[in-house]
């Protein structure tokens, strides 16, 4: 299709650029570290995370990626196999660097008064980086290196407010679980390395036989990296930071950390399954379908976090409940594989994780944006907001009903494809509990929209301003959310052809 | 000729524009709406008889095309083709095409009639009328020329829709909103069984054609001659359930035993609308659908023999009820269940012909009686009560000629043509009931109904024509204009000629071709032809004679003759006398349970408020305790457990590190069991 060649290593452009970004703010940085120029900062995030952006879907259309066989360029492993660029690792570049977008814009006005600016941006780009790379980590090294690229800047980033108490404590909790899950994580690393003798995928599940009498070792090993997966997606019991970090945090980096960075670790999960330890070779080392693990979770996981959010009377908690809860719907993408296919499960996951991306996106920028306002933390807080932004409160309504999943939003259809996935592998019980945590899940986000549309305000708030960024990024967002439905076709067939690349 | 085709979908779409046109427009028009129905049922008439020649002199004989594809799926049908289509497509085969003629040219006859009836009767709400005779002849076209299942009942729940508007024409009265509404939902639970038949029948087979090679009738003969299994049963089995359960529709609206109470009540709507309804539209929807699919009831002798027997049960029925009514319009009404009996009878035991002949004589004969008696009910000033009347027959010579034939055709008086068709359906009937003794049954039904139908139908003739006037209005009738003598010509010499389409008895006595209809009807696609009919029935019922062919059609023909004399004569003798009196209380506990129409209204309203309200009743009580409790306790519950897990989260540190590692050695110790790991 291109006139010219690029060179291979060329295919993981989208995470070079962002690394690029990233040391370009830097250099902005040192030379002028207390630079307010936002306008420039923002911009330049905006625009390399843009830019690989466009990379990335450049790339997904001109057929990287995509094996030979269905008339693509072929998939592109690097470094000895250590990285791999296929449709899963572009399809997730795209979700981070557009989440990316929406925060850095958004951040432009919420970040206003904030002393160190460019250090705010630049970590913000270095995480982005870290989940980029997670896209297309493919050996146990890279996967670890890629996981605490995007976690250490994350941890700095909940506490970057310095001045605020909240913001510090979420920090420390968030370090502080993290480290217990990385050495958990790591120590399952070295069991799978001590029982197969291998850190690269493909060399792991090529040398699953030879584990043979380690196949509890391995089992142990194989659970603990579902330890570290299950940290970095937020899924029960390694959740607790969660709800902390998003509540402590600036509400655009909750909206960065619940979205992309949940979808990095869901695809580094979904690789590290499919390709180390393909279901029928790994059950007859280690003597029981994993896969069972993640039904556990699944099920656990959005049960508690729907539960939890229920009754929520922080807005911002409530969201970072039920940003555990989505975690619980994506995890079915994992339970539902199965050693005659599951394509469209994980298809459907991967698509929730794009939807989940705009939509969670948007919600918190709402968050963000009233905590800009400074109107409050509560439901009744919110109280009849719609009289005074009647913009962002449509938006807010649609990002709450795309959530619940209602149609015509695209939260219905990814959660649709979910449900029908998951019975089509035949968890009746996952798909049950799907469907009974989404009408709880109404409850908690109708309160929202009820609160912000129907109720009257408990205090005179004044006029509210439009700060022009985190509106622009709302919008859009819940553009995104809207359009998902009309181009929902091409996306579920990009996610599906993903899914069935990697599961082969 | 292939060309003229093209314009079919305008046979039904001039009725519609007319619909639209006086709806809209009806108030500021010189005849409120009239003008434009009676331009647009005519040019459906042109059409239709322009279709009749064609598919007369066509090549192929019939037209068969899709329109329209509104929906296709893939289909989870048991046998059949794997994708389903829903489309809207026109048929056009010898018997659509007749129907065509009969429905346009009795709507356009009553639009006619209409303008003495109605508009000089200064009704108001004119437009709202010819709006809805406009909507009905439009449905009951598109119902007659549907080429599919689903098709036909859509326009079959169309056509109950205008009876509903139209029989509650007057709505200012108590008593016709209130028929209005039995009609509707008497035939709303025939259509249930309709509908479920229809969805049936397209899970099985796939398919709702009615005709070619992808026809449902095709797949069921194809599934019973393959002995399959469908849903579990044998498929002819399976195939007598499905066509049953479209029978249910059927016997709403063709008024048969026991769904038949809505008809005399429908009485209540102008008398113009009755003889639409009885004649072409509405009642005879339901027997033109059994023809319609002949070849799928053919299939199943347990269905024809339902078929035979309801129709038989019935003629006698109303038949009998019919001999003690009052109301001119209510003996007519009767009469007309119990014609529709017969016509089910004929279709019941494979006399296609027969049934089909008898529908088209009857549409003439009873418009023109309908017709008839709106004619006299405006001599008359608006009185419907016979015992009023009396003595019209030198004051209005023309209605009562007309009414007269009319009376000669429904009694089946030799040579009018309620005569041959009737006298074919009970020499069909005969000859099979000759061998399957339930058959028998029904002839003998049918026989005895004879006897009854030519006495209330001379009775009605008695009492309305002859004797003296026994009311003023009586003796001073209000005139009527050309408007409605037309009409009352035009179908009085179709009552008296039709008979002429099919001389079955004369051919089979003295081997002269005079079938037309009967070769007209052998014509069509291949599979819903009258040739194609008799091949199936062959395998399903023998026949036999008395003596020769000969003896037994002279028989059947004089028992039914003489039975009709003999009424006729009863009636003649009590009745055609200056001053008649009631004979009803001679019949003692009998005449009790005729006048209560045996009681079938109060059982019926029984089961309604005895029966289904105390169900509802306990439903609700059900929906509102245990429904309602259960999703409040489940939201309750819900509230709680959200309290509870809510605490999980205490805010130290290190109380999520011993969870997290509890957690996870859980999980550990559950995979690690299940997987073997600590043997």
């Amino acid at each position: 299709m291109a006139v010219f060649e690029l060179p291979e290593w060329t295919a993981l452009a989208p995470a070079l650029i962002l690394v690029a970004t990233a040391l370009l703010l830097f250099v902005f940085d040192s030379i002028n570290p207390r630079t307010s120029n936002r306008s420039l900062l923002a911009g330049t995030s905006a625009i390399g995370s843009l830019t690989a952006l466009g990379v990335a879907v450049w790339f997904m259309l001109a057929g990287v990626g995509t094996p030979s066989v269905d008339g693509g360029r072929g998939v592109v492993e690097l470094f000895g196999g250590q990285f791999i660029v296929d449709q899963m690792a572009l399809f997730f570049m795209v979700v981070v660097a557009v989440v990316t977008a929406l925060v850095a814009v958004a951040s432009y006005d919420y970040m206003e008064d904030h002393a160190y600016q460019a250090e705010y941006y630049s970590l913000v780009m270095l995480a982005a980086t870290g989940m980029a790379t997670m896209a297309a980590a493919n050996s146990l090294v890279t996967i670890f290196i890629a996981l605490e690229l995007a976690s250490l800047p994350s941890y700095a980033l909940v506490s970057i407010l310095k001045n605020n108490r909240g913001s510090v404590e979420a920090g420390l909790k968030y370090f502080l679980i993290g480290a217990l899950s990385s050495a958990i994580f790591v120590y399952g690393v070295s069991l799978v390395y001590g029982a197969t003798g291998h850190l690269q995928l493909d060399a792991i599940a090529e040398n699953l036989e030879g584990a043979g009498e380690y196949g509890g070792l391995l089992g142990l090993g194989i659970l603990m990296m579902i330890g570290g997966f299950a940290f970095k997606t937020a899924s029960v019991p390694f959740h607790f930071w969660a709800p902390e970090a998003y509540e402590g945090a600036p509400a655009p980096i909750s909206a960065f950390l619940s979205s992309a960075s949940k979808a990095a670790g869901f695809v580094i999960a979904f690789r590290v399954f499919t390709t180390a330890f393909p279901i029928e070779a790994t059950t007859a080392v280690i003597g029981i379908d994993w896969s069972l693990a993640f039904v556990i979770l699944a099920i656990v996981t959005m049960t508690l976090g729907n539960f939890a959010a229920a009754t929520q009377d922080n807005v911002k908690r409530m969201l970072a409940y039920s940003s555990i809860g989505h975690a619980g719907y994506a995890l079915i993408g994992l339970a539902g594989l199965s050693a005659d296919g599951g394509q469209l499960v994980m298809g459907a996951a991967m698509m929730h994780l794009l939807v989940y991306g705009f939509m969670n996106t948007g919600a918190f920028l709402f968050v963000a944006l009233a905590e800009y306002w400074g109107v409050g933390r509560t439901f009744e807080d919110y109280n009849g907001l719609a009289t005074q932004a009647p913009v962002a409160c449509f938006a807010l309504g649609i990002f709450m009903f795309s959530l619940a999943g209602i149609p015509p939003l695209g939260g219905f259809f990814s959660k649709y494809f979910l449900f029908v996935g998951a019975i089509e592998a035949g968890m009746l019980v996952v798909a049950a509990a799907l469907v009974v945590n989404s009408a709880l899940s109404l409850y908690y986000y109708a309160r929202l929209v009820k609160a912000v549309w129907i109720e009257d305000p408990v205090a005179d708030r004044g006029t509210l301003s439009q700060p022009t960024g985190l509106y622009a990024a709302i919008v859009f967002a819940a553009v995104l959310t809207v359009v998902a439905l009309p181009v929902f076709g091409p996306i579920a067939d990009a996610a599906l052809d993903a899914a069935a690349v990697v599961i082969g | 000729m292939e060309g003229l085709f093209d314009y079919a979908p305008a046979i039904a779409l001039f009725p519609l524009a007319a619909f639209v046109i006086a709806l809209a427009f009806g108030n500021y028009l010189p005849k409120k709406g009239a003008i434009p129905g009676i331009v647009a049922t005519g040019g459906s008439l042109a059409l239709s008889l322009a279709m009749l020649a064609a598919v007369a002199g066509g090549e192929e004989g019939y037209y068969h095309d899709t329109l329209y594809t509104w929906a296709a799926g893939d289909a989870a049908s048991e046998v059949g083709p794997e994708g389903i289509e829903f489309t809207f497509g026109i048929l056009i085969d010898p018997l659509a095409a007749l129907m065509l003629v009969i429905v346009s040219l009795i709507s356009f006859l009553v639009h006619v009639f209409s303008l003495g009836y109605m508009n000089d009767e200064g009704e108001t709400g004119l437009p709202r009328y010819y709006a809805g005779l406009g909507l009905f002849t439009f449905s009951m076209l598109a119902f007659v020329y549907a080429d599919n299942l689903l098709m036909a009942f859509m326009f079959f729940e169309l056509v109950g829709l205008c009876s509903f508007l139209l029989i509650g024409f007057w709505f200012r009265t108590r008593s016709a909103p209130s028929a209005a509404k039995k009609a509707f939902l008497v035939t709303r639970f025939g259509d249930y069984f309709f509908l479920i038949g229809v969805i049936a029948i397209a899970a099985t087979f796939g398919t709702l054609q009615f005709a070619g090679n992808d026809s449902f009738i095709a797949a069921a003969e194809a599934a019973i001659d393959g002995n399959e299994q469908l849903f579990g049963f044998g498929a002819e089995t399976w195939v007598t359930i499905t066509a049953l359960l479209v029978l249910g529709g059927v016997v709403g609206k063709s008024a048969q035993f026991p769904l038949h109470t809505w008809l005399p009540d429908a009485m209540e709507g102008p008398t113009t609308v009755s003889a639409l309804i009885h004649a072409a539209t509405m009642v005879a929807a339901g027997v033109y659908l059994v023809a319609r699919m002949f070849g799928y009831y053919a299939l199943s002798p347990t269905a024809l023999a339902i078929v035979a027997f309801v129709g038989g049960f019935t003629a006698l029925f109303a038949a009998t009820m019919g001999c003690v009514k009052d109301d001119v319009k209510q003996v007519l009404a009767y009469s007309t269940i119990s014609q529709y009996g017969y016509m089910m009878l004929g279709l019941g035991v494979g006399g296609y012909v027969a049934g089909v002949f008898h529908l088209m004589n009857h549409a003439f004969f009873k418009a023109l009686l309908f017709l008839g008696a709106g004619a006299v009910i405006i001599l008359m000033h608006h009185e419907q009560n016979m015992w009023k009347m009396g003595g019209l027959k030198d004051k209005a010579p023309v209605t009562y000629w007309t009414f007269v034939a009319g009376a000669l055709a429904l009694a089946g008086i030799i040579p009018f043509s309620g005569f041959w068709s009737k006298d074919e359906i009970l020499y069909d009937a005969l000859i099979v009931g000759l061998e399957e003794p339930l058959i028998l049954a029904a002839y003998a039904m049918g026989l005895v109904a004879v006897f009854f139908t030519g006495f209330y139908t001379f009775r009605m003739v008695f009492l309305t024509f002859h004797g003296k006037p026994r009311s003023e209005a009586a003796e001073d009738p209000h005139g009527v204009g050309w408007s409605i003598k037309l009409p009352l010509l035009t179908l009085g010499v179709l009552a008296v000629v039709a008979g002429i389409a099919n001389l079955a008895p004369v051919y089979k006595l003295t081997g002269i071709e005079l079938t037309f209809l009967e070769s007209w009807l052998e014509g069509g696609l291949e599979g819903t032809t009258y040739v194609a009919y008799t091949e199936l029935l062959g395998d399903v019922y023998d026949t036999g004679f008395i003596g020769t062919e000969s003896t037994t059609v002279l028989i059947a023909a004089g028992l039914s003759l003489a039975l009709a004399f003999s009424g006729a004569g009863v009636a003649w003798k009590l009745y055609n006398v200056p001053e008649p009196v009631r004979h009803t209380e001679k019949l003692g506990g009998a005449y009790d349970v005729l006048r209560s129409n045996y009681y079938q209204d109060e059982y019926q309203v029984w089961l309604a408020e005895g029966l289904t309200l105390p169900l509802a009743r306990a439903a609700d009580r059900f929906d509102q305790t245990v429904i309602d409790g259960t999703v409040d306790g489940v939201s309750t519950a819900s509230l709680f457990g959200s309290d509870r897990v809510k605490r999980i989260q205490t805010g130290i540190v290190t109380n999520y590190a011993a969870l997290l590692v509890t957690g996870f050695i859980v999980l550990l110790i559950v995979l690690g069991i299940l997987g073997g790991w600590f043997v």
